[in-house]
């Protein structure tokens, strides 16, 4: 399976990118600048100014993402009722999946454990796309919902390293068309 | 007589102005600095051709079996820490020592702590082919699955504990003189400056060594905590491990000491940077506040590693998520901008040091938007342990951490010379280390972007090429990490002259004639006497408390209790745990007495030995293979009960010559290890 950059991670890369050369080109005028001769009072009285607002856009920019974040958070709620459990464990070095088969459109429960070390279930739906992420540890099920929306092979690759053939640790789950 | 009254020129290499504030280095902190910096540093560049070698082999350039490559992984992330970690807390003392009286002694004893775990670990891995991770993340140093023996897991995990130790005694040093030195813990720390009490400031450098110790002894105490745990479940099977739990102390740990290892920096460029611009660096209430949001942040934000352990409880996963933002706001605000500020229109001197000074302040700018971004939830479900998350931590760790101890190097070099390198050759360096280090990291973000998860010896198939493009820019960045050590090296044999030429001229351990000496302004710290051993429990609320505890802990010896909580790994450990509260709550009320404190004297390091050693062995001992055959004999089962508390009662003796708050703090620490302890390890084999 051959990975593809997903739509999100570009949005996200990108913002990343942004943001980076902006700060490097902050650096890079005040790196410039650093040769002059600007009185202390004058540094102090603009950068007191500008760094009240720089907080202050910090500030409110950390209240609009985190708050926005806690409405996308991945973990399991509410009871299974209306969900096909899909068990799911993991051991060095293999994946086992009970069904390892539901149609599409499915809402799934992954239940996920260890039987031994921690490992980490990454899935990437047909296209590619990594969807997400969670651990398998020995003694805990994690639980992830899912609504299976591809019809095809979704393969699985560990993302918690846990020895010798962490690398090659893959499986895969198939969602059929109705 | 003209010459000897005369004021000597300013110093070349650093801004004239930089004079009125910047005083001679004595020679303990300049050896201090050498011998921290070039041990970090040589440990740094060892690590670096590791990770060239494992970028290469990700490229499938070399042949390396996953097997070693693990074993290289496991080194380089131990290791490189450790380096950067040494020459970070070198450059604090060098910066420190002038206005608190640190002690030589106990610097060179975690010196010595560290670099032994160092080689412990060294050993473990490329010998006894030790390969579960700098993470060792339980239980899977005991799934070696035929690649380690027990005793290469065992020594990998009393290296971890040394260097843990080592960082423990350093920063109990630094707490017990900074507040010593500024008459209590809220006084170095800022406070009663804060809140409008006192008029007079710490300096910056004390108040940001104070939050990097407190903070730095509670991780290592976490870490010392499921370390040991560990060791017993090397010599009994039957010891279980709390995945989860173990999982937030160990990144409690691991995710706190490389934290801080920027935080140690933050210490000493408050001191260095304004050296070349000429203005210092002052306290303001802003810089307290932003700094006691740093002591609370540091500490909390390690558990976003276990966002993807959905069984973490959800006070924890928001918490995390809000002190991850969180943390950004003093770097950003405080420490970050107000570098810049120092740096604005003021006649900068550009000397290699200096340079790779402000281009390791973007670096930390840049790594902490890739951190922020991975910190939210929702982003991090989709980027988790993929290379987008060695992306952003190598960016702050390369681009800033490993450049700024270069640049502390360089510092001393520097001005035990007055000299640097050429313009040009020092343009050529930083564009290698920029391009080289960027392409590097960015090659890291966007294979992260496409999904492609961290820690394989094998690329996922059509990935090999960011590897390969990796590869190029760590040979570039390597280049350059080389071409400062060549520059430095001229600078170090001057030094190494000039210092030989003087000691020849005036005899051991004068030291006279550097540029630094020139530009003397500030006290020499060694007028001030270090803190010493006061009673831990000093008031009538320190004795009433204590005596309230004993009576609480005293519980843990009932038999009813010490029945119930054998059903339970877990509970019989809190047990332990409870007895040895009443043992240490005993020994601190003993050793606040005068008569007994008199005929325990002023020994200080044995009272840091005991308060470290006893319950670490006491840890050793809480194993089922040891305690269960005893538990049929009733006097046999009795006295391992009192020995728990026997190891509290030298605990706390010990903690009592101490200064009074590192003692009444040692103490918290060492029942907290306890705790911790009882937590993580249950019953039955995991």
């Amino acid at each position: 399976m051959s990975l593809h950059y997903g739509t999100l991670q570009i949005v996200i890369g990108g913002v990343f990118v942004v943001l980076s050369l902006l700060l490097a080109s902050a650096f890079v005028v005040i790196g410039l600048q650093a040769g002059t001769d600007v009185s202390v009072e004058r540094v102090h009285r603009v950068g007191y100014w500008l760094r009240k607002r720089w907080l202050a856009l910090l500030a409110a920019v950390g209240v609009v993402v985190v708050g926005l974040s806690l409405l996308d958070l991945p973990y399991a709620s509410g009871g299974a009722a209306r969900r096909t459990t899909v068990k799911v464990t993991s051991g060095q070095f293999f994946w086992a999946f009970e069904p390892d088969r539901v149609p599409v459109g499915t809402r799934v429960r992954f239940d996920l454990t260890s039987v031994d070390v921690n490992h980490g279930f990454i899935l990437y739906n047909p296209r590619g796309h990594l969807v997400g992420s969670v651990q398998a540890m020995p003694g805990y099920h994690n639980e992830l919902d899912l609504t299976m929306s591809q019809a095809g092979i979704y393969r699985v690759r560990c993302g918690e390293y846990c020895g010798l053939n962490h690398s090659t640790m893959d499986g895969s789950f198939t969602v059929t068309g109705r | 007589m003209e010459a000897a009254t005369a004021t000597p020129a300013p110093p070349a290499i650093l801004h004239p102005q930089a004079v009125a504030f910047t005083r001679e280095a004595q020679q303990v902190e300049r050896r201090v600095g050498v011998l921290f910096g070039v041990t970090g540093i040589a440990l740094v560049a060892a690590m670096g051709v590791l990770a060239l070698l494992m970028r290469l082999t990700q490229a499938d350039e070399t042949g390396l079996s996953p097997a070693w490559f693990y074993r290289l992984m496991t080194l380089h992330g131990v290791g490189m820490i450790t380096g950067v970690l040494l020459v970070m807390m070198g450059a604090l003392w060098y910066v420190l020592h002038p206005v608190v009286p640190l002690r030589p002694g106990r610097v060179y004893a975690s010196y010595t702590l560290v670099v032994g775990g160092a080689v412990a670990v060294l050993v473990a891995t490329l010998v006894g082919g030790f390969g579960a991770g700098w993470t060792f993340l339980p239980p899977l140093p005991f799934f070696p699955v035929g690649q380690w023996p027990v005793w290469s897991e065992s020594l990998f995990l009393v290296g971890n504990l040394l260097v843990g130790t080592g960082f423990f005694v350093y920063c109990l040093d630094v707490l017990e003189q900074t507040t010593t030195a500024s008459g209590g813990l809220g006084r170095a720390l800022g406070w009663q400056y804060l809140l409008g009490r006192e008029p007079e400031a710490p300096a910056p450098q004390v108040v940001a060594a104070t939050v990097v110790a407190i903070d730095g002894l509670l991780s290592m105490t976490a870490g010392s905590a499921i370390v040991l745990g560990l060791l017993g479940r090397t010599y009994d099977s039957g010891v279980g491990i709390d995945a989860l739990v173990a999982k937030n102390l160990v990144y409690f740990f691991g995710h706190s000491i490389a934290n801080l290892v920027i935080y140690l920096a933050a210490g000493a460029i408050y001191v260095i940077l304004p050296r070349y611009a000429g203005r210092p660096y002052e306290t303001s209430k802003v810089f307290v506040a932003g700094w006691m949001g740093s002591l609370v942040f540091i500490a909390t934000a390690f558990s976003h590693h276990l966002y993807m352990d959905f069984v973490q409880p959800m006070w924890a996963q928001v918490g995390s998520l809000v002190a991850s933002y969180a943390a950004l706001l003093p770097v950003a605000v405080i420490t970050i901008y107000s570098m810049t500020m120092l740096v604005w229109g003021s006649r900068y001197r550009w000397t290699l040091a200096s340079t790779l000074f402000y281009v390791g302040l973007a670096g930390w700018a840049i790594g902490g938007v890739g951190a922020v971004i991975d910190s939210l939830i929702p982003i991090n479900f989709r980027f988790h342990n993929t290379v987008w998350v060695v992306a952003h931590f190598h960016t702050y760790l390369m681009m800033t951490v490993v450049l700024w101890a270069l640049a502390f190097v360089a510092h001393l070099l520097e001005r035990e010379t007055d000299r640097t390198s050429s313009p040009a050759l020092r343009s050529a360096t930083i564009g290698l280390l920029l391009v080289g280090g960027y392409g590097l990291t960015g090659t890291w973000f966007v294979a992260g972007a496409l999904g492609v998860p961290r820690r394989y010896a094998v690329q996922p198939d059509g990935t090999v090429g960011y590897s390969s493009v990796g590869a190029i820019f760590a040979l570039l960045f390597a280049l350059g990490f080389l071409a400062c050590i060549v520059q430095l090296a001229p600078l170090a044999r001057a030094a190494w002259a000039r210092r030989h030429s003087t000691s020849v001229e005036h005899g051991p351990g004068r030291a006279a004639g550097t540029a630094g000496a020139r530009a003397g302004a500030a006290p020499q710290s060694d007028e001030r006497p270090p803190g010493r051993v006061g009673a831990p429990l000093g008031t009538a609320a320190h004795l009433g408390f204590a005596v309230a505890l004993a009576v609480v802990a005293i519980v843990a010896f009932f038999p009813g209790i010490v029945d119930a909580s054998e059903t339970s790994t877990r509970y019989h450990h809190l047990d332990h745990a409870g007895q040895f509260l009443f043992g240490i709550v005993i020994g601190l009320l003993l050793g606040s007495f005068g008569t007994v404190s008199r005929m325990l004297g002023d020994h200080p390091a044995w009272g840091l030995t005991l308060v470290i050693v006893a319950p670490a062995t006491m840890m050793l001992l809480m194993v089922p293979r040891l305690y269960e055959p005893l538990e049929s004999n009733d006097l046999q089962h009795a006295l391992y009960h009192l020995a728990m508390a026997a190891f509290g009662l030298v605990a706390g003796l010990g903690a009592t010559r101490l200064t009074p708050l590192g003692g009444r703090f040692s103490a918290f620490l060492a029942v907290a290890m306890t705790l911790m302890f009882a937590a993580a390890m249950t019953g039955g084999a995991s």
